[in-house]
């Protein structure tokens, strides 16, 4: 895909597509798969940025729009020349159905934990690697979790390590071997999930550990 | 006047001699890691080396150059998705094709506290223990071993391969306290000094196909040599407090310590919860660091670092009761 096209989408996105090329790229978005794709990953981007957490359904996307399409009649040839006059308008309508749908699939649902109710989330296969909300109980490490709510997590842990090895001089006596975690391929795992002790002031065995010393 | 018997002055004299063995050794050992820190970042090298983690292996590139405008440095990512770190003056920048995205941090300022001296790894109190090993041949280079074992569980240890003209890295190994190995890295070719490479330190991603995250709250951030806010009352032994930053302006909490046993470290963060600062509590891992995250009240509280996890969960508990009691 162009760079141009890139900033095409991206500028509708940000609704500063004018409305000719708004209804153009809505009519490519329905034949192209990889922009498609492209469109939805954009969305879950700024929907972890925006609300890191936050429930995102937009996986899947590309395919509910394609299957839409499968069962939508294709209107003729014919058809669209008796009424051109509802091509710019209903590229407009198609713009702003495929944006809400956007805006509405990714809205924020607290009281929803993935895994939980929806079943899409862990086993759509563009998110291979989500994994169940079973971690929230388990003791034990889990493989690999990178869906994409947790992505926005993990940046910012990212950003934490990327702090730490500037400022820990101490990790500059290994030089660029304190970067390596970042680079390898992340199997970013969550050990321990709870939020039990989230207002405890109550340090127990590591505590202990400490006065054993 | 009663003579000590024979074989227990002999044991005294085998004793005394074994102390001063292990002192000598374990001052060479605080020399190779005096030269290993001076070459790897002093010398410009440039390599390709594996990166082995739960029986996983990786193979990455390093394009490292000192010279007259101060430090550049380059790693990515040769097999897999497309990752790369950048450090140069500017900041460090660091490309996650798998993710879309980029994160920037803006460079940071030396910190105030006086550098850590290495002698403070072999003290009663430091938790290691220092010793040279034998010889081996990685990459085409002699090395020779430093082995820095951990005597608590509050710190990991370390094996390092040093080039026996230089010091430089060749190869690292990462072992908790009952020597079970958590990774490896050891270079398959290496050059060094004029034979590096520059054009490797150019990046080949695409800008555009990422999204540029900013470090949010890290930035505008002013290092300073005043106390910390708070303070952990206690921490694992060895430890102490290397550097201190808080975010100017009145915009919310941003208090950033690193603690620092001399070889270790852990950054404890501080911050006000928001949708832009909120990690999931709990214990994460990124390769063999540690993070753990809790809140405090309307806090949150992230220690991260390159040690055990009993480590970071330690320090964020006893940080998360000064916040309590303030």
């Amino acid at each position: 895909m162009s760079k141009e096209s890139l900033e095409h989408l991206s500028s509708l996105m940000d609704g500063e597509l004018s409305r000719e090329a708004g209804s153009f790229l809505t009519r490519r978005l329905f034949t192209d798969d990889g922009m498609c794709e492209k469109w939805e990953r954009f969305h879950l981007i700024r929907d972890c940025i925006r609300q890191p957490g936050s429930k995102q359904m937009v996986t899947g996307l590309s395919i509910k729009l394609s299957a839409s399409l499968d069962a939508e009649e294709v209107p003729t040839v014919s058809a669209w020349r008796n009424n051109r006059w509802l091509k710019p308008v209903s590229g407009v309508a198609i713009a702003a159905s495929v944006a809400l749908m956007a805006i509405v699939v990714t809205a924020p649902q607290p009281d929803q934990v993935p895994g939980e109710g929806d079943a899409t989330l862990v086993s759509t296969a563009a998110q291979p690697f989500v994994s169940p909300n079973t971690l929230a109980r388990s003791p034990i490490s889990q493989a690999a979790s990178f869906a994409p709510a947790q992505q926005a997590s993990s940046n910012r842990l990212n950003a934490y390590l990327l702090r730490h090895n500037q400022m820990a001089r101490t990790a500059g006596r290994q030089g660029f071997v304190s970067f390596v975690p970042i680079v390898a391929t992340p199997r970013h795992s969550v050990v321990e999930d709870t939020q039990d002790r989230t207002e405890s002031t109550e340090t127990g065995s590591e505590s202990a550990a400490l006065e054993n010393r | 006047m009663k003579f000590l018997p024979g074989r227990f002055l002999l044991f005294l004299v085998s004793i005394s001699i074994s102390s001063v063995a292990m002192a000598g050794d374990s001052q060479q050992a605080r020399d190779w890691l005096e030269r290993m820190t001076a070459a790897m970042s002093q010398m410009s090298y440039q390599g390709t080396f594996v990166y082995v983690r739960d029986g996983v292996v990786e193979t990455m590139r390093i394009t490292h150059v000192t010279d007259e405008t101060g430090v550049r440095e380059r790693m990515y990512s040769v097999s897999g998705p497309h990752r790369e770190v950048i450090r140069d003056r500017k900041g460090v920048r660091c490309v996650l094709q798998d993710a879309a995205s980029v994160v920037e941090d803006q460079v940071v300022a030396s910190s105030y506290f006086p550098e850590l001296p290495l002698s403070i790894i072999d003290g009663d109190t430091s938790g290691y223990l220092l010793e040279t090993g034998g010889e081996a041949r990685i990459a085409g280079h002699t090395a020779r071993r430093v082995t820095i074992s951990p005597e608590d569980s509050f710190r990991y240890g370390y094996d390092f391969w040093l080039e026996e003209q230089t010091g430089l890295l060749l190869k690292w190994e990462l072992f908790d306290t009952n020597h079970k190995p958590l990774a490896k890295l050891m270079f398959t070719d290496i050059a060094m000094g004029s034979s590096v490479n520059l054009d490797e330190l150019e990046s080949d991603a695409h800008a555009e196909d990422f999204v540029e995250m900013k470090t949010f709250g890290l930035q505008n951030t002013v290092v300073t040599g005043s106390s910390p806010r708070w303070q952990p009352a206690k921490l694992p032994p060895g430890f102490q407090l290397a550097s201190h930053s808080h975010k100017a302006g009145a915009d919310g909490v941003y208090e950033h310590m690193v603690y620092s046993d001399g070889l270790a470290a852990v950054s404890v963060y501080v911050e006000q919860q928001g949708i832009e600062t909120e990690v999931k509590p709990g214990i994460s891992q990124l390769g063999t660091n540690n993070a753990y995250t809790r809140k405090q009240g309307t806090l949150q509280i992230t220690v991260i670092g390159e040690v055990p996890a009993i480590t970071v969960k330690t320090i964020a508990n006893e940080m998360a009761l000064s916040v309590a009691s303030n």
